[in-house]
């Protein structure tokens, strides 16, 4: 390539194109390593933690915690969410059985469904639960 | 509501399979309610029907031929009578307050205290009761409908039998079938919530129906499903109503006991208030039954105060304020110590207890209510 | 034992009675004691009264506590006397244990009390003994020999640990799945003791062991486990009728090791789930068992409960009290040599409530 005034900024250019599409070739969206399902891993597992100790602490107002009458969290039965939940009526996800038992047996107050303490919770539950096949509607 | 006499056109001869396929189109439920429960040996047919509704008005079959079911069946009252507790023959007063007969098809036992299994068993008692009609037994009833020229027509044609051929069984049969055509569904809850009438329920109504499924409690025994409400759980329980007239030491309830196991559980319990207390208890003698009623569906409750087994609560107001203070009308009252489990302290404010009667009021059928 | 004596006046006595099952022949005792005599006591367990603050416990649990106490005391003929096994208080608090005693105080007749691990571990027991009585202690009744162990004793260096005050030490202890928590045991103490005590005893006396943990080995993870079990076993051995009543679990469990009968009790608390329920961990229910109902948590009284057992030719028989339940009772088969469920043992008669977990 001749230099000239103009030449170095679209050489740099072309330059840059060639390198980057390179790049692209060798890295595809969506692809990741080793180093960062560990990453994501231990992300997660920290989320689990923070359920843990929300789930053995007092959510309502009564200083009841769920772990009292779910160590472990057994007898959640995350497996079986979605499914039709006697106490409300109506066919539910398990965020809303959570929150069924902050407002009832825990006298609390709901927590939106996205927020930080119930993917938190969520997290623990279903950890604990690891393993076990889907049974969706299973009562 | 869709009445055989409308729709089906012949007799019950016409055939089991016709019969049974009439049944099932024109007893396909309204909105909000599954298909009625037919036992097959009692069939719905219209002159059937028109046979049970002639013997449910009939005053004669009482001691003084002053009093019929429809005495405290009042389809003018929502099939009940207004009154805290029945009064038969001579204003006697009993000590329960009479169900509504309105889906009384849809519950599994009959009576506050299920002590019947079927419509048909349950309508061969209030004759025989001294509070009720009176009766020393069903042979007056017997010799009208067998002597009888219109009942004579009637029973041949429905049941093919006639003098002393028609028994109770017939009698009650039709009674049943009678009752089992009155449904009542496609309220404006059932258009609301099922139909996704969104105009169908007024803002009130709306937030009551939420506090209903949510902080009231009320869904899981007065039951909201899927797709269909029936309003109840078919279960017992004690809810506190009244719990300071209950046996209060093993001396009162053995009293209690004996009453029953004396003159018979219709007889006792309807006359002597203390042995009425003990609810389910007197057919189960299961401690967990003490004090226990059939919940009773709430679909038009607008209709039949006042509440509860023996009507001590005037209006819905009442009801609510009941429910939230954790099954007492006061706050300050002591807590009943056999109390179910479902029954605490609701903590609603005055705005949602309104919201909730609102949403109640929400469960009328519109051909049930008397302009 | 004459139908008509039946408790809450059933008339039918279906399924009830242990008439359904042939019973062996009484066996005189020799050495001049007077055989045991078949008699009905009552046991409540398990009441975990937890404050929130000042005069305000936790109502749920009041109500559990409260309504068992209502109907103990509608119970006809009146049991002989009353056992409490355990687990009065949720922290083994002072204020706890006062309000417990005052609940029970309305029960009426004589009750004897089990020391559970949420009154020990605050205080090591000290305010228990003071108002209560002691640890542990035998007593005769009616020609049956029973005995009340402290089993939920653990290892000194972990109650001796630098805990930050007492109730961290409670804490931990009081946290079911707690993964640095300690497993129960009776200890050498009270090994020696029972050893001595049951020396004194005829080998055909029935024998009766009161219990918090269960003397048996089911599941680690949440302390339904006795360490020393199987020295405490060994030591029931001779004895021809030996049975063992433990709290806990909250749950209904029954088992037969050789000739060791053992029957979990009902807590009138909450219900726990059967450990096969968490999933990453084996666990040793017995099978003989036939689980509860699993419970529905809108009915706070669901799957809790309280207990009156017969005792009949040495041998008991637990009559589960549910309430918002059918009641449960499971008797001693004496020519099958373990305890059944009257109704349910059989696989082909559970109904979905025992399978559901």
């Amino acid at each position: 390539m001749r230099k000239n005034r103009k030449l170095p900024g679209v050489s740099f250019v072309i330059l840059m194109a060639s390198v980057l599409l390179a790049i692209s070739f060798s890295i595809q969206a969506g692809d990741f390593t080793q180093e960062d399902l560990e990453r994501w891993d231990k992300e997660f597992m920290t989320v689990v933690m923070k359920g843990e100790k929300l789930f053995h602490s007092a959510l309502g107002t009564n200083k009841v915690s769920c772990d009292q009458c779910h160590p472990n969290a057994a007898n959640t039965h995350p497996e079986t969410y979605p499914k039709f939940q006697q106490q409300i009526g109506r066919v539910v996800s398990l965020f809303e059985m959570v929150n069924w038992c902050i407002q009832n047996p825990l006298e609390g107050d709901p927590l939106p469904a996205d927020d930080p303490k119930m993917a938190a919770l969520l997290s623990y539950m279903t950890y604990e639960r690891r393993g076990v096949p889907l049974a969706p509607g299973k009562h | 509501m869709k009445t055989t006499a409308r729709y089906f056109k012949g007799t019950f001869r016409t055939g089991i399979i016709a019969a049974t396929f009439a049944a099932c189109v024109a007893f396909a439920a309204p909105v909000g309610l599954p298909p009625v429960p037919v036992p097959t040996d009692n069939l719905i047919t219209p002159e059937k029907v028109k046979l049970g509704d002639k013997l449910f008005h009939d005053t004669r079959f009482s001691s003084t031929e002053e009093v019929s079911c429809a005495t405290c069946h009042d389809r003018k009252k929502g099939f009940a009578d207004s009154l805290p507790v029945s009064e038969g023959i001579k204003s006697l007063k009993g000590t329960r307050n009479a169900p509504t007969v309105i889906n009384s098809a849809y519950l599994r036992t009959q009576f506050w205290d299920g002590r019947e299994p079927t419509l048909e068993s349950q309508s061969a008692q209030p004759f025989l009761n001294p509070v009720e009609m009176g009766l020393k037994d069903h042979e007056p009833i017997l010799k009208i409908v067998r002597t009888d020229p219109e009942y004579a027509e009637l029973f041949k044609n429905v049941f093919g039998k006639t003098g002393d051929q028609i028994t109770m069984v017939e009698v009650q049969k039709a009674l049943a079938t009678f009752q089992r055509t009155l449904i009542g569904g496609n309220s404006p809850f059932d258009r609301y919530y099922f139909e996704g009438e969104k105009e169908a329920m007024s803002p009130a109504a709306i937030r009551g129906l939420d506090i209903y499924i949510g902080q009231g409690r009320c869904v899981s025994c007065h039951l909201i499903e899927q797709t269909q409400a029936l309003f109840t759980d078919n279960r017992f329980h004690m809810i506190g109503v009244s719990a300071n007239q209950m046996p209060q030491d093993l001396d009162e309830l053995l009293a209690a006991v004996e009453d029953v196991k004396k003159k018979g559980t219709d007889i006792a319990v309807l006359s002597n208030p203390k042995t009425s207390s003990l609810g389910r208890y007197a057919v189960t003698r299961d401690l967990t039954d003490i004090g226990a009623f059939k919940t009773p569906t709430l679909r038009n409750i607008e209709l039949t105060a006042p509440y509860m087994h023996d009507g001590s609560h005037k209006t819905l107001e009442e009801v609510v304020r009941f429910y939230n203070n954790g099954g007492r009308l006061n706050e300050t009252d002591p807590l009943p110590e056999l109390l179910s489990g479902g029954i605490r302290p609701l903590n609603l404010t005055e705005k949602q207890q309104a919201d909730l009667v609102e949403f109640l009021k929400a469960l009328t059928s519109p051909q049930f209510v008397q302009k | 034992m004459n139908m008509n004596r039946r408790a809450f006046l059933k008339t039918t006595g279906a399924g009830l009675m242990a008439s359904a099952f042939p019973l062996s022949l009484v066996k005189i005792a020799f050495g001049g004691q007077a055989p045991a005599q078949d008699f009905t006591f009552g046991y409540i367990s398990d009441a975990h009264l937890q404050q929130i603050q000042g005069n305000e416990f936790v109502r749920n649990w009041d109500m559990g506590l409260i309504r068992a106490v209502r109907e103990a005391n509608l119970l006809t003929p009146r049991p002989d006397f009353f056992m409490f096994g355990g687990d009065l208080a949720q922290l083994g608090k002072k204020e706890e244990l006062d309000h417990g005693l005052e609940i029970m105080s309305n029960l009426r007749g004589k009750v004897h009390y089990v020391i559970g691990e949420h009154d020990y571990y605050l205080d090591l027991g000290e305010y228990w003994q003071s108002k209560i009585g002691p640890l542990w202690y035998s007593f005769d009744h009616k020609g049956v020999h029973f005995v009340t162990l402290n089993s939920i004793l653990t290892y000194d260096s972990w109650i001796h640990k630098k805990w930050p005050s007492p109730m961290d030490r409670m804490l931990a202890m009081a946290r079911l799945d707690n993964p640095n928590g300690s497993p129960f045991m009776v200890g050498e103490e009270q090994l020696t003791w029972l050893k001595k005590d049951l020396e004194k005893v005829n080998r055909s006396t029935p024998v009766v062991l009161f219990s918090h943990s269960p003397i048996q080995k089911i599941f680690k993870p949440w302390n339904f486990w006795t360490e020393d079990a199987e020295r405490v076993q060994a030591l029931l051995k001779p004895f021809e009728k030996a049975t063992v009543i433990y709290g806990h679990v909250h749950q209904i469990e029954y088992n037969q090791i050789g000739n060791i009968t053992f029957h979990a009790v009902m807590a009138t608390a909450w219900p726990w789930p059967y450990p096969e329920s968490y999933s990453q961990t084996a666990s040793c229910l017995p099978k003989l068992t036939v689980p509860m109902n699993r419970a529905d948590p809108f009915f706070e009284r669901d799957a809790t409960g309280w207990q009156f057992i017969d005792v009949r030719k040495g041998k008991v028989g637990m009559h589960y009290q549910l309430p918002d339940n059918k009641n449960r009772s499971v008797l001693f088969n004496s020519k099958a040599g373990k305890p059944q469920d009257v109704n349910y043992q059989d696989y082909g008669s559970r109904i979905p409530p025992q399978t559901h977990y």
